[in-house]
């Protein structure tokens, strides 16, 4: 009888420390919300830091006061905030057509000895580490850019480096995001729903964009906001071709991809470290800024996950 | 498609005309777009390959010099033995927490919850924890870790805010590990008597092995590449006694050491500009091979244990 009870005990042992690991998973994303969110707010209500307004429309950042000759702190993220949002929308809008267009391939025509080789090639770059990539972007791309652009920007040393850079980059990091998920969405849908458009008489074509896109259209969009929540918080790849101090002064011309700029990421990697008090808090609200963006991106996914017919 | 529907009916030879017509738009649509789905995906197997070779171009020749993995203090600033060092050291501590944790949690999921609103309420953590920017992650970390827990920037915060951040991935590699296990398995454990720990421990996870292998070394390849979330909790130098397996000390990693060796400009460093660009192009390439060697292993391994368990 005590065997019994023994083993009893020992399976209740393991079910409740199995749960208390599994429970640990919320505790973290609590605490993350918690303890990020309780410093992030103290910047709007002390001495010396900001109001709302001015920290989201002002673009003057300047947490440590040294550019100011009385030393005031200046906390203006507009800059860096339009920076984050225009990298990672344009990069998003160049990753989808290359996105989509290659899990298409990857599901429908591609024939089963290209497939093992892509399919490496493709799990290799989801794990790519992303200071390589920024890297190879710092010392191959950038110095392309300055060239390319040159007799635009009158051979300017600092040309080159920028959101254009920046873009690229991040392409290279979001596509497998992007077709690993459209992938998985195409995969989904039944083999039926394929064999039933063919044997209407459509074409290829046809059928993968009147009965297969259609089918996945929620698991494609997912992808793309996947793409999005991961674009808009690279950090090392990004922030080591941007390069920049401050918005350029002239906004509205091409140019400006072509000029050092900012982004949130690359001020919290590169300024965060030597802050301490007032001007830390500055970066605590860009964080939580970043923290409740991803939060967004990834209800959005759940919702449109939830759409999908086909899982 | 449309074949004049509510018209009067074609002649025949006019109706065929049309057909074949249309026939023949439907095929020259069906042949462009394939041709842009090669040449799309053709691009990007090419930036991709383009991307390795250019890697491993940049920095195989540092690779082979026996100067650069020098332990000797006078050369370490140009040497890459520390970084090396730690990179594997932090990822075998941030695995000691990871790998149990992660594997816990999977098998209470996978083995003993039902649906219900605590499973809905994990997965969901599972994934927002999953889109968290690694650099959030890190200042998380260093609220918690270096300061609060008082750890200071040392190893142990950085394999901490590594666990955070790698759990979700963990957990899915492992959920997914095991669901793949067939269900007459472990009924046929439980029809003969044995408690469900029991089946778990004698059936399951032997079963489940091959992707539990997998898994720990796809989040291996995480750990070795990851950065931002350490750069605020383990450090960017390292101390003279950097070799020690002292948790409690700052280090910094090859990901960290490459980033802020291209930032900080060699200047700062005591670094000569040529020694600056060997490091950084040399570490580099020792990452994309190091990343080429764990997903080899990852798909080789797996094969390899199946094949073991299922010829026995």
């Amino acid at each position: 009888m005590s065997t019994v009870q023994q083993r009893r005990l020992a399976d209740q042992t393991a079910r409740s420390i199995f749960l208390v690991c599994a429970v640990l998973l919320i505790v973290v994303i609590v605490s993350v919300f918690f303890f990020l969110g309780s410093n992030a707010f103290r910047l709007f209500f002390e001495r010396g830091g900001t109001s709302i307004q001015h920290f989201f429309t002002s673009t003057n950042w300047d947490p440590t006061g040294n550019n100011d000759p009385n030393s005031n702190p200046q906390f203006g993220a507009g800059g860096l905030i339009i920076g984050s949002v225009v990298i990672t929308l344009f990069s998003v809008a160049i990753a989808i057509p290359f996105g989509w267009g290659m899990a298409l391939f990857l599901t429908e025509l591609t024939p089963k000895w290209l497939a093992n080789i892509l399919q490496p090639l493709l799990e290799i770059f989801t794990g790519m580490p992303s200071v390589v990539v920024g890297f190879l972007g710092l010392t191959v791309l950038v110095p392309f850019l300055q060239k390319a652009v040159a007799p635009l920007t009158g051979n300017n040393p600092s040309a080159g480096y920028g959101w254009g850079a920046a873009i690229i980059v991040l392409v290279v990091m979001i596509l497998p995001t992007i077709i690993s998920i459209s992938v998985d969405a195409l995969r989904a849908v039944p083999g039926s729903v394929r064999e039933a458009s063919l044997a209407l008489g459509s074409t290829r074509w046809q059928m993968m964009s009147r009965a297969i896109i259609p089918a996945a259209a929620p698991g494609l969009a997912t992808a793309v906001v996947l793409a999005m929540a991961r674009a808009i918080g690279e950090t090392f790849a990004v922030s080591l071709v941007l390069f920049g101090s401050s918005l350029p002064n002239k906004l509205f011309t091409p140019l400006v991809f072509f000029q050092p700029n900012i982004n949130i990421t690359q001020f919290i990697a590169s300024d965060f470290g030597e802050t301490a008090g007032v001007s830390r808090d500055g970066y605590w609200t860009l964080a939580f800024i970043l923290l409740v963006i991803s939060f967004l991106f990834i209800c959005v996914s759940r919702y449109l996950a939830s759409r999908s017919v086909y899982k | 498609m449309s074949v004049q529907v509510g018209q009067a009916p074609l002649q025949a030879p006019e109706r065929s005309k049309e057909l074949t017509r249309l026939l023949r738009r439907l095929h020259t649509n069906n042949t462009i777009a394939t041709l842009i789905l090669w040449l799309l995906t053709a691009i990007v197997v090419l930036v991709f390959i383009g991307i390795i070779v250019l890697l491993l171009l940049q920095g195989l020749t540092y690779l082979f010099n026996p100067a650069f993995y020098s332990t000797d203090p006078a050369h370490i600033d140009a040497s890459i033995a520390p970084e090396l060092f730690n990179s594997f050291y932090i990822l075998i501590l941030a695995e000691i927490f990871l790998f149990p944790i992660a594997l816990a949690a999977a098998i209470y999921l996978v083995e003993y919850s039902r649906q219900g609103p605590l499973v809905t309420a994990i997965h969901f953590a599972a994934e927002t924890l999953a889109g968290v920017p690694s650099i959030v992650l890190g200042l998380f970390g260093v609220v918690v870790f270096v300061s609060d827990a008082h750890f200071g920037i040392s190893r142990l915060a950085g394999a901490l805010t590594l666990l955070c951040l790698n759990f979700p991935i963990g957990l899915r590699l492992f959920e997914d590990a095991l669901a793949s296990v067939p269900r007459d398995l472990r009924e046929g454990g439980l029809a003969l008597g044995a408690s469900k720990w029991r089946v778990i421990r004698t059936v399951v996870l032997p079963s489940a092995l091959p992707g539990i292998i997998t898994g720990l070394i796809l989040t291996a390849g995480k750990i070795i590449g990851e950065a931002a979330a350490l750069l605020f909790t383990m450090g960017t130098t390292n101390p003279r006694n950097v070799f020690s397996l002292n948790p409690f000390i700052a280090s910094d990693t090859l990901t960290i050491h490459l980033w802020y060796v291209k930032t900080q400009g060699a200047g700062t460093l005591g670094l000569s500009a040529a020694q600056a660009s060997a490091i950084s192009a040399g570490s580099a390439t020792l990452l994309i091979v190091i990343l080429l060697l764990i997903n080899l292993a990852a798909r080789g391994i797996g094969r390899l244990i199946q094949r073991r368990i299922t010829s026995a």
